[in-house]
């Protein structure tokens, strides 16, 4: 699919269609770009997942299955159990962020426990992003909670546990827009 | 130049916490504390011309001549020192000023041959200062990178040469 067509896709969304030339203001004819986004392909983006866990799928992983797929699929770029390099570091940091040379992580830095599984599954592994099935994510996500020493090794995450799980640094952000409680 | 594509517009209620908007486009504080969907970007300005990489062709007159921003609003002023900061002249404003736009300040200078160090600081409508790097660090930290606004210094030395520094 071409970037124009990836456009006018998101203008379909958007307007209603980029084929039909009735949303054009004041009657001008459209250009006639693009095709109707399918009920499908919309399915295969609509995958964000929310910190409460609205978008999560069915499924469930524990640290030790996630550690069988880290090892196959992220620890070449990630390092072993977390440690980075060549790529981001995923796991310690904790106690470092007043600090001058601060170590953000997963566990010492991210908020939500649901952002991990959002974002391994849709960008990881970098290079084959997408692969991975809804098991494989929750395991993965189970796997660098437990290293970072927010879930036990044998918890299981899923739909209803991951939403659940307290992030050490999540009380420490403050949202400035909007402003909230007022 | 960044040139980013509009793929699809999805509408939520609430935020959805993606990796990039908590983990990376926050800014960590010194206290350990971070801020979270800071939109703004404060009162800034930056000196253009001359700047980091030209050099300046002998002593006489010269144009110094920049942009200035503010997010909260329209500039009001901006002042130009090149001496640091020990003493500022207020630089003109080149029309059009508009509310949260890049605005176009110059001003002329006789440059004596001698090293000097440029500096220029906005004022936007709400009455908010650009700060000295110093300060900005002061309150916010080494690592509010992405809302930094403090203030750009430029040395030009005898021989024309114009670098980034900090002063």
């Amino acid at each position: 699919m071409s970037t124009r067509d990836l456009v006018c896709v998101a203008l379909a969304l958007v307007v209603g269609g980029c084929a039909g030339a009735s949303m054009t203001p004041s009657g001008m004819e459209s250009p006639n770009l693009g095709r109707e986004a399918t009920p499908g392909q919309i399915a295969g983006w609509d995958i964000s997942v929310g910190p409460d866990g609205v978008g999560l799928p069915p499924g469930k992983g524990t640290p030790a299955t996630g550690a069988t797929v880290y090892e196959q699929k992220c620890q070449v770029c990630h390092g072993a159990k977390g440690a980075g390099q060549p790529n981001d570091r995923l796991v310690g940091g904790h106690g470092t962020l007043a600090s001058k040379a601060p170590v953000r992580t997963i566990g010492s830095y991210w908020p939500y426990a649901t952002t991990v599984f959002d974002y391994v599954r849709r960008s990881m592994p970098y290079i084959q992003p997408q692969t991975l099935s809804d098991d494989e994510v929750y395991a993965v996500t189970a796997y660098l909670l437990n290293l970072n020493g927010i879930i036990g090794e044998n918890d299981e995450m899923n739909a209803q546990t991951l939403p659940k799980v307290k992030m050490p640094n999540q009380s420490n952000f403050i949202v400035v827009y909007p402003s909230r409680g007022k | 130049m960044s040139v980013k594509w509009l793929r699809r517009l999805k509408i939520v209620s609430a935020p959805i916490m993606t990796k990039d908007e908590t983990s990376r486009y926050t800014d960590l504080q010194g206290d350990g504390k971070s801020l979270m969907f800071t939109y703004p970007m404060e009162v800034k300005s930056v000196i253009t011309r001359p700047s980091h990489g030209m050099t300046l062709q002998g002593a006489g007159l010269h144009q110094i001549s920049g942009i200035a921003w503010s997010g909260n609003g329209t500039i009001r002023k901006v002042e130009v020192s090149t001496d640091g900061g020990k003493s500022w002249t207020e630089a003109p404003l080149v029309a059009p000023v508009l509310s949260r736009a890049l605005t176009r300040f110059r001003l002329p200078w006789r440059w004596d041959g001698t090293a000097a160090v440029l500096k220029s600081r906005a004022t936007d409508d709400t009455g908010a200062v650009q700060p000295e790097r110093e300060k900005f660090i002061a309150d916010h930290g080494n690592n509010a990178i992405f809302h930094f606004h403090g203030i750009q210094a430029w040395s030009v030395a005898a021989n024309g040469e114009v670098k980034h520094v900090y002063a």
